[in-house]
C-alpha cells in the first residue's frame, strides 16, 4: 500500500497552485497528483515522498487534509493490461472509487493507483493472481 | 383619489387630538389586560391615568421582537381568545415564528389601510388586481386581498409560484393592477419581454412592498411595463401591509397615523431624532384590539417629515427606508436572521460554524447562497459525500429558514475572521 493525501480545494484559479507552492517551498516531491472536481469544489489528491510532512505543512497552512491508503500496481506499457487488471477486480465483486497514475520513475514501469471500497481484500487477490504490488518505500527515489 | 378624506387629509392639531384620545383608550384598556405592559408599566412606576395625551408617549416603555418571542404564542394579546377572528405570523431570530392576532374590527381597520393605499395608486372599483403575494400565515397575500376586496375592485388570488400562469391570466382577464415584491414584478416584466407580450398587457398600477427597493427600480418597472407602482410598507407586529404608502408624489411613505403613532429615536441613544434626521422607526398601536403595541422597534432605518404633501393630504411621511438597525435581511419577502443560519449549522453539527451569506439579485429575483467551510474533521475524501454533505445543509437551512439556500463548500479559514461581531453577510443587491 502507499499513503496518498487527498486535499480539498475550491474550484478557482490558483487553488491546485496554492498547494504545489508550500510542497516545493518545502522542497517536498510529488511523486503523483489527480484532481477530481466538481463545479464547485475539487479534492486534489497527491502521492509525495513525505506524506507526514506534507500533511502537517498543508494543515498549517488551512487546507483540509485526509491521508489514506491506496494500491500502487506495476504495469507493462502494453495494451489491455488495465483492463486485465480492473477484469480481476471485478470479478472478485469489488467496485473501484478512482484510479491514477504514477508515470514518471526513473525508467522503472508506470504505477497504477487504485481506490476500492475493499482495499486489502483487492491487494490479497491482485498479488494471488501475481501482480507486483508496490509499497510506500518504492516510490521514494 | 383620496378613498378617506376626513382621516387622510385632517390638520395636525385634529391628528394630535385623535392620538391623545386613542392612546389613552388603549393604555388603559392594555393596562388592565395585558400582564406584561402592567408589570413594565409598574416598574417604571407609571399608571395609566399618567399618559394624558399622545405627548406622555414617550413615557411608555419599549416594545422589541424579543417580547414578543417572550411570550409567545399569545401573551401580549389583549382579547379573550373568543375574540381574535385570525393569526398570522412570520419567522423569528431563533426559529420561533412571531404571531399576531386579529379581532374583527382589527381587520376592518386592516382591509381600511389597505384600501387607502390602493385609492391613492387610482385603483378602484373597476380594476382587476393580481395578488401576488404569498397567501397564508405571510400577512401579504391576504393583507392586500382583504382590502381590493373592501375597495371593491376584482381580485384575482394568484399567490406565488407560477409566472406563466399569472401572465396568461393577465392578458386573458386584462388585468389593471398588481400587488407583489418590486422584485418579482421585475422579473414578470422581463418574462413578458421574453415572450414578446409587453404590448398586450393592460396593467396601469402595482403595489409593490415586503422586501427594500429603490426609486431607480421603481422607474424601471414603471418604464418596462408602462405604469404607475407605489410603494407600501408594513409589518405584521403592527398590522402587515398598509401601515404606510407612497402616493404619486413619490415624497415619502403616508403613514396612517389615525391608527399607527410612528416615532424615530436614535437607536443607540434611543432618543428622538429632529424631523428629518434618520434613526429607527418606532411605532405605537393606538386602536388595534388583539395585540396593541406600545413603542414598537421596527429596525427599520428612515426619517420622517410632518409637512403637508402636495397630493393634499397631511399625514406624517417617511423616506424610503435607509437600511436596518440590525442584522435582519429580506430576501424575497422572507425575514432572515443570520442568527438562524448559524443555530441550523450548530444544531446539524457535520460543519464548521464558519460561514457567509451572500445575497445577491440574479434576473431580478434575489439568490441567498451561502459558503461554508470544510472543516478538517467533517473532511471526506469522497466527492460524493461532500456533496451529499451541501445537499444536507441546503436541505437543513431550507427548513429553517422557508428559502431555497444554494450552499458552497470553502477551503478551511477563508471566511475572514473578525474580532468582536463577525461580518456574516455581504449583499449585493445595492437596495439603499
Amino acid at each position: 500500500m502507499i499513503r496518498q493525501l487527498s486535499i480539498f480545494i475550491q474550484n478557482e484559479i490558483g487553488s491546485v497552485a496554492g498547494v504545489t507552492a508550500i510542497l516545493k517551498e518545502n522542497n517536498i516531491n510529488l511523486r503523483a497528483i489527480a484532481s477530481f472536481d466538481t463545479p464547485q469544489f475539487a479534492i486534489l489528491r497527491i502521492v509525495v515522498d513525505q506524506p507526514e510532512k506534507a500533511k502537517t505543512l498543508l494543515i498549517n497552512s488551512g487546507f483540509a487534509v485526509t491521508m489514506s491508503e491506496a494500491i500502487a500496481i506495476e504495469l507493462e506499457d502494453k495494451p489491455g493490461v488495465l483492463h486485465d487488471l480492473l477484469q480481476v477486480i471485478a470479478d472478485a465483486g469489488f467496485g473501484v472509487n478512482y484510479i491514477y497514475s504514477i508515470v514518471f520513475r526513473d525508467g522503472k514501469v508506470p504505477l497504477i493507483i487504485i481506490n476500492t471500497d475493499n482495499l486489502q481484500a483487492t491487494k490479497d487477490i491482485l498479488k494471488e493472481k501475481g501482480y507486483s504490488v508496490a509499497e510506500q518505500e518504492d516510490i521514494i527515489l | 383619489m383620496i378613498w378617506n378624506e376626513t382621516k387622510e387629509c385632517m390638520s395636525r392639531d385634529e391628528i394630535l387630538n385623535m392620538q391623545s384620545a386613542r392612546l389613552k383608550k388603549t393604555v388603559s384598556r392594555v393596562y388592565h389586560n395585558v400582564e406584561f405592559y402592567r408589570k413594565k408599566m409598574q416598574q417604571l412606576g407609571l399608571e395609566p391615568g399618567d399618559i394624558k395625551g399622545i405627548e406622555d408617549l414617550n413615557k411608555l416603555p419599549f416594545t422589541t421582537k424579543e417580547d414578543l418571542r417572550d411570550n409567545y404564542p399569545f401573551g401580549l394579546f389583549a382579547v379573550p381568545q373568543s375574540e381574535v377572528i385570525r393569526v398570522h405570523a412570520s419567522s423569528g431570530t431563533t426559529g420561533k415564528a412571531t404571531v399576531v392576532g386579529y379581532t374583527r374590527r382589527d381587520i376592518e381597520i386592516w382591509q381600511e389601510c389597505v384600501t387607502r393605499v390602493l385609492a391613492m395608486a387610482g385603483i378602484g372599483a373597476n380594476d382587476r388586481i393580481q395578488v401576488a403575494y404569498g397567501y397564508g400565515l405571510f400577512t401579504g397575500g391576504l393583507g392586500l386581498h382583504y382590502g381590493a376586496e373592501n375597495l371593491g375592485a376584482t381580485v384575482i388570488p394568484m399567490s406565488t409560484g407560477n409566472t406563466q400562469r399569472l401572465i396568461t391570466m393577465m392578458e386573458d382577464f386584462e388585468v389593471t393592477a398588481i400587488a407583489c415584491t418590486p422584485s418579482y414584478l421585475l422579473h414578470i416584466a422581463e418574462t413578458l419581454e421574453e415572450v414578446g407580450k409587453t404590448d398586450s398587457i393592460k396593467l396601469k398600477a402595482a403595489i409593490c412592498g415586503a422586501e427594500p427597493w429603490t426609486d431607480n427600480m421603481r422607474k424601471e418597472i414603471e418604464t418596462k411595463l408602462n405604469l404607475k407602482a407605489y410603494d407600501i410598507y408594513g409589518l405584521s407586529e403592527i398590522l402587515g401591509p398598509g401601515v404606510a404608502a407612497d402616493c404619486d408624489a413619490h415624497c415619502g411613505l403616508h403613514v396612517y397615523e389615525d391608527h399607527f403613532v410612528p416615532e424615530i429615536i436614535n437607536p443607540d441613544t434611543l432618543a428622538p431624532c429632529k424631523d428629518g434626521e434618520v434613526g429607527e422607526l418606532v411605532f405605537t398601536t393606538i386602536t388595534k384590539e388583539a395585540l396593541p403595541l406600545f413603542r414598537y422597534r421596527t429596525k427599520d432605518l428612515t426619517s420622517i417629515t410632518y409637512e403637508p404633501c402636495e397630493c393634499g393630504r397631511t399625514l406624517a411621511r417617511i423616506s424610503r427606508f435607509k437600511g436596518r438597525s440590525d442584522d435582519m435581511l429580506i430576501i424575497r419577502g422572507v425575514n432572515v436572521f443570520p442568527s438562524q443560519v448559524e443555530a441550523a449549522l450548530l444544531e446539524m453539527g457535520e460543519t464548521s460554524p464558519h460561514y457567509i451569506l451572500i445575497v445577491d439579485r440574479v434576473n431580478n429575483l434575489d439568490v441567498l447562497e451561502i459558503q461554508v467551510e470544510v472543516e478538517e474533521r467533517f473532511f471526506s475524501d469522497e466527492i460524493r459525500k461532500l456533496e451529499g454533505l451541501t445537499k444536507k445543509i441546503a436541505h437543513v437551512l431550507q427548513s429553517a429558514l422557508g428559502l431555497s439556500v444554494k450552499v458552497t463548500l470553502v477551503e478551511p479559514k477563508t471566511i475572514a475572521r473578525s474580532e468582536g461581531k463577525a461580518k456574516r453577510v455581504i449583499d449585493k443587491r445595492k437596495l439603499i
